[in-house]
């Protein structure tokens, strides 16, 4: 999916929300670039500086997207269109190309920010902007399909009915969608935060690079929801403290309409970390981190009856050690992708971290893929694997230093790869022989293992 | 030898009996070292992954990966959610031990792929660290075999068949393992069972010894 497009992509006709393959097909040479948040998180971090100059309290919700409560501002200032016109001059100045959107609540303000052509949109009446937009744009995909079945396609649509009803026939989700309609964003139960929720790491040698950080990152995250969950509570927005070594602290407030989960919250924390050690924003690195949760929810995650809280703490602990053994790149998960072989169907990622967008779509149908049972070991590459044939049917493997008889085989099943980027055709086999089944694979009259049925 | 009848029931109640022809189980249990012994192809992997299946359900499971070969697809088809499983390549023969000593304290059920010139002093630490953590142990030497004062029950492979392919046809569906048994799991007495599995969570014992069908291939 496409997220952002320069303005030569955008002359071409790519967009944003396009498919990729659709906006190659439009502009053939446009050079795609995986999404890094962190990066966008170093690039934003001046526009960041720039608006908090002008109106504290400023919220992230994502590198990008920022929400400010204008009410004092607009008080200091005097009118709207002077805050705006101030924050709009100030990050034209850095990044051209913003979109503004000033309403009564985060929802709404951030529609009006996407609504917003060149100018920014300000909005008189929520209720009424909202009435008209579609009711997708709630994110609540579960209720979408079931509101239009209703015949409910707007926000105003669904406002207009009453919230008991609403509330009656979809429970707790239908009641806040109800809301996100009406304008009305999440209702802050304000909870008593609890004086140990806050949690404080320090560092000496200061932290200064970004592979510290992002560990730190992790462990303070892991500390903070085990610190909070007990109570059922989850954070929607904290604050990330930081201490430089010449005793400047940098403080910044991330915010998230849904609880941030443990993983969610070290992702902001390392973006956050990241975008200060690399702009220069902690001189000499970092001494202090502090984790400050605020606005609780009771929306904590809840446990199964099988699950065992205690127990996930044991094994987030026996990682981070781990982790600090082998290094975080040797301490892995792993998630479907799409693919035809075992070694392209799986997206590894770092625990701890989310894993990216998957390259290939896993509920493609991949004509030609292997059926179970998969192999239990796949080199991370293809290794030279000795097979004699006879009038093209393997006859014989080499295992270690003995060759065992084939005793039954399956292919050839050519595989034509991505020709168009030279990669030559491969002709995969599998092969049984006594000692065990593997999956070898015949490149330009080479064979190769490229799996074993362990 | 006869076959007996034996389940991969992991995180079952295991109850060894001292009857000989009793049923046993292999499984992965707290505070218990299981030791797989085999070469690559022999299935064993396969094997591991499906005795953590069971405790997968309830909590994280953790695999250490010495050769760094291990596909993750077949611990899905054994029935591991992918968020609950967690690999560690550890190819360093120094750090082995503290990893997998790290992973043992903080997880219900490790399988740990042993490299070759780890000590039999340095495994019966990590055996009396599994007991006093009830953490289940599976231990694969890659290489060599494993000390018997630390494994409680010890599986070595024997025969394994694969049907499916012929010529050419065909592609592997499922294959049977032919497994010795032995140790303290099986009350000294060493058992032979045969296990299939095809593909999907049903490693299932086999009833009794069978001889592939006719045209197919067995290995």
């Amino acid at each position: 999916m496409v997220v952002a497009a320069d303005a030569w992509a955008a002359a071409a006709g790519v967009a944003v929300g396009m498919r990729r393959r659709q906006a190659e097909a439009l502009c053939p040479t446009v050079a795609t670039l995986a999404g890094d948040p962190g990066a966008e998180a170093v690039a934003f971090e001046p526009v960041a500086l720039a608006i908090e100059g002008l109106v504290p309290r400023m919220e992230m919700a994502a590198p990008g997207l920022v929400y400010l409560p204008v009410a004092g501002a607009v008080r200091y200032f005097g009118s709207e269109d002077a805050v705006v016109g101030k924050v709009v001059a100030a990050v034209e100045a850095l990044a051209p190309g913003g979109r503004f959107g000033l309403a009564d609540g985060p929802f709404a303000a951030r529609m009006a920010a996407e609504l917003a052509a060149e100018a920014p949109l300000i909005v008189a009446d929520t209720a009424a902007f909202l009435a008209g937009i579609d009711v997708a744009a709630i994110g609540i995909s579960e209720l979408v399909d079931t509101f239009r079945w209703l015949g409910i396609g707007t926000l105003g649509d669904l406002a207009q009915l009453p919230r008991a009803a609403v509330a009656s026939r979809f429970g707790p989700v239908g009641l806040e969608a109800h809301r996100i309609a009406s304008g009305e964003d999440r209702t802050v139960r304000p909870r008593r935060i609890p004086e140990e929720a806050a949690v404080t790491e320090t560092f000496d040698p200061p932290l200064d690079d970004f592979e510290r950080a992002a560990f730190a990152a992790r462990a303070l995250a892991g500390r903070l929801i085990e610190a909070v969950a007990p109570t059922g509570a989850m954070p929607h927005r904290v604050e990330v403290e930081a201490e430089a070594v010449s005793g400047m602290v940098r403080a910044r407030t991330w915010r998230s309409s849904h609880p941030f989960s443990e993983v969610e919250l070290a992702e902001r924390v390392r973006w956050q970390l990241r975008a200060w050690v690399e702009s220069g924003g902690v001189p000499g690195g970092v001494v202090r981190l502090r984790l400050v949760p605020a606005d609780l929810s009771d929306r904590g995650r809840q446990l199964r009856l099988d699950e065992d809280a205690a127990s996930e703490s044991d094994a987030r602990r026996a990682l981070s050690r781990a982790q600090g053994l082998v290094g975080p790149d040797a301490v892995l998960q792993a998630v479907p992708q799409g693919g035809r072989d075992p070694r392209e169907r799986v997206q590894w990622h770092r625990w701890g971290e989310e894993p990216g967008v998957a390259a290939l779509d896993p509920s493609a149908p991949w004509p030609g893929r292997l059926p179970e049972p998969s192999p239990a070991l796949v080199p991370p590459e293809p290794r030279p694997f000795e097979v004699e044939w006879d009038g093209g049917f393997p006859t014989r493997v080499r295992l270690g230093s003995r060759w065992e008889p084939v005793l039954g085989w399956a292919g050839p099943w050519r595989q034509t790869g991505r020709w168009w980027e030279g990669e030559t055709a491969a002709d995969r086999y599998q092969v049984v022989t006594s000692a065990g089944a593997f999956l070898c694979e015949v490149r330009q009259g080479r064979c190769f293992l490229v799996g074993v049925y362990d | 030898m006869p076959l007996e009848r034996a389940t991969l029931l992991a995180g079952a109640p295991s109850a060894p009996s001292p009857d000989p022809v009793a049923p046993f189980t292999i499984a992965a249990e707290p505070g218990r070292v299981l030791g797989l012994v085999g070469q690559p192809g022999s299935g064993l992997t396969r094997l591991a992954l499906g005795l953590l299946a069971r405790p997968a359900r309830t909590g994280m499971v953790a695999v250490v990966d010495v050769r760094g070969w291990l596909c993750p697809v077949a611990a899905w088809e054994a029935g591991i959610a992918p968020e609950r499983l967690v690999v560690v390549r550890c190819a360093d023969r120094s750090a082995w031990l503290r990893v997998t000593a790290a992973l043992v304290e903080g997880f219900p059920a490790v399988y740990a792929e042993v490299p070759a010139g780890v000590s039999d002093a340095d495994l019966r630490r990590l055996g009396a660290l599994s007991r006093a953590r009830r953490s289940a142990l599976v231990l694969r030497p890659i290489g060599g075999d494993l000390p018997i004062g630390v494994l409680h029950l010890r599986v070595e492979a024997g025969t394994v068949v694969w049907q499916g392919v012929d010529r050419g046809h065909g592609a592997l569906l499922r294959c049977r393992l032919t497994l010795r048994a032995s140790g303290k799991g099986a009350r000294g007495i060493e058992r032979v069972v045969e296990m299939e599995d095809n593909g999907s969570h049903a490693l299932r014992m086999v009833p009794g010894l069978a001889a592939a069908p006719s045209g197919h291939a067995a290995g």
